[in-house]
């Protein structure tokens, strides 16, 4: 089979095998664990549109879906919202938090950079814990209920497992075109040079505000459905170190590359659930790789710089190039 | 016709005054060196040319428009074009991306009409890559099209800068140092290349260090030295002109040290 046939044909399997599993897993639990694999994608897709395309660091990633899974809780318990007006509402609010993000995306850095907004998601952790009033604090916010259309209420396992991967697969269609599109060429063109970039007109301004307040729309949209999906939702589940993993799969998935960061953050949220994967596994064997959890992917992460710098995205696209030229 | 109109240019960093009260013009349909020695000022003169870089006092009027405050995205669209002394490519692009990015300006495909896939947004992609082709072939580098820029040759990035700069469809396009690193093979089809870009109506500024090549492709040359304009007038008087020769002798005695 030709490397073009393949660009075409593995998407195409995999979305027929996303579709399909909830007809071949029977056990609730292992449904969930996907759909939760659903809920990162959709986080990851925007970073990857944001670090791997525009070339913007972001640890402060899980602010976003903190505020998204925040303003669904509140949208439908207190206002008695309808689930899509509560569920627009948590990607619009994100999405103005990503445009404050993006104030100091212009005039600073890399390690910089990197500080700010890790920061940001610092000072988001804390606010979601100590605004009791609003957001219940540290005991979280319980409650929530299921997504819901109109009268039509989601809540079986496989159900749920659909709008997530639903809202995953549109996120994914809508990045993969504008990545292959004009305003893709203007993020890979800011990572590549950012005086070529303005030399060749591109607004430089325009294009990091867009990128930061997409992926903090997609990051909200995953908080949203975090939030509905499990019922409850408290400041533990919105910290620093998820930041950390959300950008550990945007490095490991690699650079210019959807595929890969989406591949990413299936294999290290599935890390996470090793003993639903893996029935034979012992507790204690499992419970052992989930405390190593921070370890394996700081480890990830430098061998990824080190040695495929680039990511898995990267790795594909050289296969891929020599395989059209053999 | 004057296109380019430089008045009383000043910039100063600190303490140093890198472009000291800096005038001359540049016609349309001609190619015009500015040379010097190191340090002449040369790349600053260009950067806030072109709004890289914000003047003290002085103005540049570009196609009849005041430009002196516009910022770099505003001087590509007035029909400004550049390449840098460091070629500034996309790496992780192929050569023919790197050539639709300079299409960007003229195009209108947003976040939103990109991610709906409109119409519009696939006819500008069309477009976009057609150009960038007709550029690469034009320029003689059509064969490394879809080769990564990390990959191409030193030679040949700064052609593909060169094709980038004019798919903005400049007016005026600004070469900074286009030859270093070329081999002679290369500089003779630089030349080549110069003279198709003038012939196909677009006026030229470059700053070059290769004497050769400045005294064979410019019909007027300014000579700038530690920040001021020596001397300014076709290439055969520049030759003879003690000043200017005095300029780059003293910079070689200082060199030899």
């Amino acid at each position: 089979m030709s490397w073009r046939t393949l660009r075409v044909a593995v998407p195409f399997v995999a979305a027929v095998a996303v579709a399909a599993l909830p007809f071949v897993v029977s056990d609730t639990f292992l449904l969930k664990v996907f759909t939760y694999v659903g809920i990162n994608v959709v986080v990851v897709v925007g970073l990857a549109l944001l670090f791997g395309y525009a070339g913007q660091v972001s640890l402060g990633h899980s602010a976003f879906v903190g505020i998204g899974a925040y303003t669904c809780a509140l949208a439908t318990v207190r206002m008695h919202a309808p689930w899509p007006v509560a569920f627009a509402a948590a990607g619009i609010v994100a999405g103005a938090g990503g445009m404050v993000l993006a104030l100091p995306s212009l005039r600073l850095r890399g390690h910089y950079l990197a500080m700010a907004t890790l920061a940001f998601g610092e000072l988001a952790s804390l606010a979601f814990g100590e605004a009791t009033p609003i957001t219940g604090g540290v005991d979280g916010f319980s409650g929530i209920p299921f997504p819901s259309l109109g009268p039509l209420v989601i809540r079986s396992a496989s159900g749920l497992y659909w709008l997530v991967w639903a809202v995953a697969g549109i996120a994914l269609l809508i990045a993969s075109s504008m990545v292959s599109l004009r305003p893709g060429r203007a993020m890979r063109a800011l990572h590549g040079s950012e005086l070529g970039a303005q030399a060749c007109g591109v607004d430089v301004v325009g294009v990091k505000v867009r990128a930061f307040v997409i992926s903090a729309v997609l990051a909200g949209l995953a908080g949203a459905l975090y939030a509905s999906v499990i019922g409850f939702i408290s400041p533990s589940v919105f910290t620093v170190s998820a930041s950390v993993t959300f950008l550990a799969m945007a490095v490991i998935g690699g650079t210019g590359s959807l595929a890969g960061p989406v591949l990413a953050a299936a294999l290290l949220t599935l890390l996470t659930y090793l003993d639903a994967l893996i029935p034979g596994i012992s507790r204690q064997a499992a419970q052992t790789v989930q405390s190593l959890q921070a370890d394996v992917y700081g480890l990830a992460i430098i061998l990824v710089v080190l040695f495929a710098p680039g990511g898995i995205g990267a790795m594909w696209r050289r296969k891929s190039r020599e395989g059209e030229r053999a | 016709m004057s296109l380019l109109s430089v008045s009383n240019v000043t910039k100063r960093f600190g303490g140093l005054t890198a472009v000291d009260d800096v005038s001359f013009e540049v016609h349309t349909g001609t190619i015009k060196a500015l040379i010097g020695p190191n340090g002449a000022g040369k790349s600053t003169l260009f950067n806030v040319i072109t709004g890289f870089e914000r003047m003290d006092t002085g103005s540049v009027v570009f196609g009849g428009s005041e430009i002196a405050q516009a910022k770099p995205r505003q001087v590509v669209r007035s029909g400004m074009a550049r390449t840098f002394q460091n070629t500034q490519l996309f790496d992780s692009m192929t050569a023919r991306e790197n050539v639709m990015v300079g299409s960007q300006a003229r195009q209108a495909t947003g976040f939103a009409a990109s991610a709906f896939r409109l119409p519009s947004a696939r006819a500008e992609e069309r477009v976009a890559s057609d150009d960038a082709g007709r550029l690469l072939r034009m320029i003689g580098i059509h064969d490394w099209a879809d080769t990564l820029a990390s990959d191409l040759p030193a030679g040949i990035r700064r052609l593909v800068e060169i094709a980038r700069a004019l798919a903005t469809q400049p007016k005026l396009l600004l070469l900074d140092e286009p030859a270093a690193g070329l081999n002679n093979t290369e500089t003779h089809e630089l030349v080549d290349t110069l003279y198709r870009v003038r012939d196909s109506g677009i006026t030229v500024l470059v700053v070059e260090h290769d004497m050769g090549l400045v005294m064979e492709v410019s019909d007027e040359i300014v000579v700038l030295d530690r920040g001021r304009k020596i001397a300014e007038g076709p290439p055969r008087l520049i030759q003879k002109d003690p000043v200017v020769i005095a300029a780059y002798l003293g910079e070689e005695a200082v060199e030899d040290d």
